[in-house]
C-alpha cells in the first residue's frame, strides 16, 4: 500500500477540505472493521485511511505535510533546522541588528568599547554615534575546481557596485569564507569600512576529485598496458606528466604521484592518487579473442578464490 | 551550500518567488550576492522558514514583522555576546572569575530587592 495519504484517500493534492472529508467517509463506511469482523486486510486498510485522514483532515497538519515539514506518519522531518540553531552560532551574526552604543552609556568605558560594534577597528578619537564602521558585504563566488586547487585571481562586482580583486588561495575548500578587510561598505563619518565576506562554492570536475590536499582520479588503461606495463601520460592539476604502469597491474590498483596534489602557500604539497581501470575496446577484434581463448586453455588463475572462501 | 531563488522556492514550498523577493528587498533575508543573483545559504533558508512560520502559521501581519524580527535578532545577538563574554571570563584566573561572579550575584540580588519593592 502506498503511504502517500492523498493516494490512500484517493483524492488529488488540490482537493478541498470537504472533498477529503467526503472521500474519507465513503472509505470508512466501506472498510469499517465492525462491518468486516474477520477481514484483516480491510482492517489494515481502514487504519491507513484513518491515519491519512488524521493528517489531511487537519488543515494545519495538512499544510505542514504539503510543505514537507512532517512525514506521512505526522512525524517532524529531521531535516528541519530551526533558525535559532544557526543564529546561536557565529554565522548568525549577519542578522545582528547592531546595538546602539547608547545602550551601554552608563557602563564603564571599557565595557561600552567591548560591545561597541560600531567602533571595532578605528583609531582613537570617535564619537560612536556619528562615526561607525561600514557594513560587511557578503558575496558568493563559484569557482572551477582547477581554480580552487591551484589558486586564482578573480575580479567581482560587489553589491555596492564596486569591483574588487579576490585572490583565491590554492586549496580553498567548498563553503570556505574569505574575509577581505576593508573591502565592505564605506564607514560613516570617520568610521572604517566594513569587510567583504566571500564564500566560495567549488564546482566539481569531470576527472579530478579531492581528498584533503590529495587529488584523486581514475586512469583508463588498455589490456596490453596492464599486462606488459607501460609509460602513460596522466593529466594532473598542474599539467600532464608521464607515469609508469607496472607490469601486471590490476584494475583498482592505486599509484601515487608524489607532490602532484594541492600545493599550499607554505610549500606543503599533497599527492595525486591514480586508480587504474583496465578498459577493453568497444568492439572486440578477433585477435584479442583468439588470445583470450588460448590463455584460458592453460590458465589456472582463480581471482575469486578469496571471495568464495570468505562468503 | 548555496541556493538560488528558484531552489529556495522548491525547497521551502511555503514561500513564493514574489514573497521571497519582497523579503530580500525589505532586508528580512540577506543572501550573499552571487554572480547570477542572490545566493542563499542554510542560515538564510532557516530564516525563511521562520518567516513562513511567523507570517503564515501565526498570521503575523506584515507591518508587525520587522518589530518581531528585530527583537528575535537582538535576542540572538545578546545571547551570543553573553556566551562570548562567559568564554572570555572562563580564561581568567580563578580569583578574577570569583570576583566577577560575586559582583554579578550582588547586582542581581540588589535588582530583585528593588523590583520586589519589599
Amino acid at each position: 500500500m502506498s503511504d502517500d495519504p492523498y493516494e490512500i484517500l484517493g483524492v488529488p493534492k488540490t482537493a478541498s477540505h470537504d472533498e477529503i472529508k467526503k472521500a474519507y467517509r465513503k472509505l470508512a463506511k466501506a472498510l469499517h472493521p465492525d462491518l468486516h469482523p474477520d477481514d484483516a486486510g480491510k482492517k489494515a486498510e481502514f487504519q491507513a485511511v484513518s491515519a491519512a485522514y488524521g493528517l489531511l483532515g487537519d488543515p494545519e497538519k495538512r499544510k505542514r505535510f504539503d510543505a514537507g515539514e512532517i512525514d506521512a506518519s505526522g512525524q517532524e522531518r529531521p531535516e528541519r533546522h530551526y533558525y535559532h540553531q544557526y543564529a546561536g552560532q557565529d554565522a548568525g551574526r549577519r542578522y545582528d541588528p547592531g546595538m546602539g552604543a547608547q545602550e551601554y552609556e552608563d557602563a564603564a568605558d571599557f565595557f561600552s568599547d567591548l560591545f561597541g560594534r560600531r567602533s571595532r577597528s578605528g583609531g582613537g578619537d570617535y564619537r560612536e554615534a556619528f562615526h561607525t564602521r561600514g557594513p560587511d558585504l557578503r558575496y558568493h563566488l563559484e569557482v572551477d575546481f582547477l581554480d580552487a586547487v591551484r589558486g586564482a585571481k578573480r575580479s567581482v562586482t560587489m553589491p555596492n557596485g564596486k569591483a574588487i580583486e579576490i585572490s583565491i588561495p590554492a586549496g580553498v575548500h567548498d563553503g570556505q569564507t574569505l574575509r577581505l578587510r576593508g573591502k565592505g561598505g564605506a564607514g560613516f563619518g570617520e568610521g572604517p569600512p566594513g569587510d567583504a565576506l566571500v564564500t566560495i562554492g567549488v564546482l566539481s570536475h569531470p576527472v579530478f576529485t579531492r581528498d584533503g590536499d590529495d587529488i584523486e582520479m581514475e586512469l583508463p588503461i588498455t589490456l596490453d598496458e596492464a599486462v606488459l606495463g607501460a609509460k602513460v601520460d596522466v593529466p594532473t592539476i598542474s599539467g600532464t606528466v608521464s607515469m609508469s604502469v607496472p607490469k601486471g597491474a590490476s584494475s583498482g590498483r592505486r599509484l601515487r604521484l608524489k607532490g602532484k596534489g594541492i600545493v599550499r602557500a607554505s610549500g606543503k604539497a599533497g599527492d595525486q592518487n591514480v586508480r587504474l581501470k583496465i578498459v577493453l575496446p568497444d568492439r572486440m577484434d578477433g585477435e584479442l579473442e583468439e588470445l583470450a581463448k588460448r590463455w584460458r586453455e592453460h590458465s589456472d588463475f582463480e581471482p575469486r578464490k578469496e571471495l568464495r572462501r570468505q562468503t | 551550500m548555496s541556493m538560488d531563488e528558484r531552489s529556495v522556492v522548491a525547497e521551502v514550498r511555503r514561500v513564493t518567488l514574489r514573497e521571497l523577493r519582497l523579503w530580500v528587498r525589505e532586508g528580512w533575508v540577506q543572501p550573499a550576492q552571487g554572480e547570477r543573483g542572490p545566493a542563499f545559504d542554510e542560515v538564510d533558508v532557516a530564516r525563511i522558514r521562520l518567516l513562513c512560520d511567523l507570517r503564515k502559521e501565526m498570521a503575523l501581519p506584515a507591518d508587525a514583522l520587522p518589530v518581531v524580527l528585530t527583537l528575535i535578532d537582538r535576542l540572538h545577538e545578546t545571547r551570543r555576546d553573553l556566551r562570548d563574554l562567559t568564554k572570555a571570563l572562563e580564561e581568567q584566573p580563578e580569583e578574577v572569575r570569583r570576583s566577577v561572579v560575586a559582583g554579578f550575584r550582588e547586582r542581581r540580588r540588589g535588582s530583585y530587592r528593588t523590583d520586589g519593592g519589599a
